[in-house]
């Protein structure tokens, strides 16, 4: 309990700093007033332009010392509320632009995880069970390609065949279409940020289940008579899924950056557009919001890998 | 063949892997290396190089751009009929800049931090070991997207950006390694001689840490390319002058692929040859000293 009560603290503490880093940086080094009002923020002369800047300065809180506006913005993050958007009318509000484009990122990330797990984990047993055969040494050599293939260089490639030579799927995100057709429209940047991550989770669950084998318990079932199949599925695979369970939840963090990129090449409007177009017009509280959900998720993920850690190996609770 | 025969067959020729048997370098690795001097030599000496302008057009008469490939132009013409040959040997400068002043920046810093984590340990340890935690909790593209928006984007904050992002794993690696030889006997051996901390550090630790980092850096050099060229494809790349990821993103509108795939492949291509080259290079020399930890 105690450890899970100083897990707990160390996520906090991490989202903190994550929080006060970037708000500060970006009220440090960005110019929040030009966005709000244009090319008359600078204009100090003019006095009915220093009049708008301080009613500007009242309504987004800009003259208060950095710190409140610190603790007001976290208040406020709290309470669900990410405060209104740094534009001439501040509409919509941040969580409204949230709500809208978060369910697409999040539906394509759970769609790369899907894909990357149903593939790693099938193929990882083929090549174990195969070990250092040529057919596992070339599954290897192709994991270490698709692993070295950047993502933009992928979607690009998986675009020019899938959508454009063979046309099987859409090349872009339409946002009014109904939710089956979105699935269809997400599968291919999701196989984009899949790929990589199935070749890095074949890789690391290869060795795992090797090491497995030839372990003694595995040769009392061999020679019990359990079939290799059944040895391969019941007695090797769980205790092999220890790294695996570990790296699927920390690639997350990577997978994220992935499908900024996969965003971009499909057109799917989701956070990743959201941070671009907000970090062009410095629209901090979006850009905040959004590294903010960002982190949230990284810090629960990881929680949620030491979780399954203890279900998978009850050592671990003691 | 059961499962049990194949693992010991794995066993067998993995402990032969690690036998006293002279550990050889491979003809693939020179291979790499090869490739890695060609594109450096030629990025370096582009200018001087037989190549035709990056930036003229070289229009036909009654013929509309884009070009296929042909003996004038190998890898094709462009939407504005600019040679991609020339153009894709002028962006390994820019790519190749970016990736070497980036994980240069990332040794030198996170080599500098991690080492005095771990030799020094106690409270400032912890401190270090923290920053290099939040750090990595940030999805790193995330901060790259940051940095670059607030500052600006020249080719040394993109490069210090991506350095900066490779501070964290190469401190955290040459971290781990000072710990491993901080209380060794030549360490030892050395204070009880009287020698000064920095002395220690430079003359005993340093060598031992630079291999592994050595390694790493190949590794965070194929890194930083790369995301170099994600950037780009956020719009947020260098300004001035073509880098891989901008010829690439210059390529794969829809248009483009289906009339001129060439555009985007032929960069592709070279870019894929040498992250290739880079990593491979990057897993022999780990695997040829045998450095355990590596967290890239």
């Amino acid at each position: 309990m105690n450890y899970w009560l100083q897990r707990l603290g160390m996520a906090v503490l991490l989202l903190i700093a994550v929080s006060a880093l970037t708000f500060g940086s970006m009220n440090v080094l960005g110019d929040p007033l030009f966005n709000i009002l244009g090319p008359i923020a600078n204009d100090t002369t003019n006095p009915k332009s220093v009049a708008l800047i301080k009613a500007a300065e009242a309504e987004y809180n800009l003259d208060k010392p950095l710190p409140e506006r610190y603790v007001r913005w976290l208040g406020g993050f709290i309470q669900g509320d990410f405060g209104v958007q740094f534009s001439s009318d501040g509409q919509p509000p941040v969580s409204g632009l949230i709500q809208e484009r978060l369910p697409r990122s999040f539906t394509l990330l759970v769609m790369a995880q899907v894909i990357a797990a149903a593939m790693s984990i099938p193929w990882a047993l083929w090549s174990a069970s195969r070990a250092n055969s040529m057919i596992d040494r070339s599954s290897t050599l192709v994991t270490f390609l698709v692993i070295a293939l950047p993502t933009f260089a992928l979607g690009v490639i998986l675009k020019f065949i899938f959508a454009i030579k063979l046309g099987w799927f859409p090349q872009r995100y339409i946002a009014g279409d109904p939710t089956f057709t979105h699935l269809k429209q997400l599968f291919l940047p999701a196989l984009t940020i899949a790929l990589p991550a199935a070749a890095i989770y074949q890789r690391l669950l290869r060795t795992d289940l090797i090491t497995t084998l030839q372990e003694d318990f595995i040769l009392m079932a061999r020679s019990k008579g359990v079939s290799r199949r059944n040895v391969l599925f019941k007695h090797a695979l769980r205790p092999s899924l220890f790294s695996f369970v570990t790296v699927f939840g920390i690639n997350t963090g990577a997978l994220i950056g992935g499908s900024l990129v996969a965003e971009g090449i499909y057109g799917v409007p989701g956070l990743g557009s959201a941070i671009v177009e907000a970090t062009a017009r410095e629209d901090f509280p979006v850009v905040l919001a959004i590294v903010m959900i960002i982190a949230t998720t990284f810090v629960l993920v990881n929680l949620a890998v030491d979780v399954i850690y203890s279900l998978i190996d009850p050592r671990v609770r003691r | 063949m059961s499962a049990i025969d194949l693992a010991d067959d794995a066993a067998a020729v993995e402990a032969d892997d690690d036998g006293a048997r002279p550990r050889r370098i491979g003809l693939l690795f020179w291979i790499c290396i090869g490739w890695l001097v060609v594109i450096v030599l030629a990025a370096l000496f582009a200018p001087w190089l037989p190549l035709k302008d990056p930036d003229k057009n070289f229009l036909i008469r009654g013929d509309r751009p884009p070009y296929s490939p042909s003996g004038t132009h190998w890898f094709g013409a462009d939407q504005d009929a600019r040679d991609v040959f020339s153009r894709t040997i002028f962006g390994a400068r820019v790519s190749l800049i970016v990736g070497f002043v980036a994980i240069a920046f990332g040794m030198i810093v996170g080599g500098t931090l991690g080492i005095i984590a771990g030799y020094f340990r106690g409270t400032l340890d912890r401190v270090i070991t923290f920053c290099f935690t939040v750090l990595l909790s940030f999805p790193s593209l995330v901060l790259a997207i940051l940095i670059t928006t607030l500052m600006d984007r020249s080719l040394v904050t993109i490069s210090l950006t991506l350095g900066f992002l490779a501070i964290a794993p190469v401190g955290r690696l040459a971290r781990a390694t000072t710990i491993q030889f901080a209380d060794r006997e030549f360490v030892v051996a050395a204070r009880t001689m009287g020698a000064k901390h920095p002395r220690i550090i430079i003359r005993e630790l340093l060598p031992n840490v630079v291999i592994p980092m050595g390694a790493l850096a190949l590794l965070g050099m194929a890194v930083a390319i790369v995301a170099e060229g994600a950037l780009a494809f956020l719009g947020l790349s260098v300004q001035d002058g073509e880098s891989w990821g901008k010829l690439i993103l210059l390529g794969s509108g829809t248009r483009e692929l289906e009339k001129a795939p060439w555009i985007a492949f032929a960069p592709i291509l070279i870019l894929f040859l040498t992250v290739v080259a880079l990593n491979f290079a990057g897993d022999k020399v780990r695997a040829y000293f045998d450095v355990k930890e590596i967290a890239l």
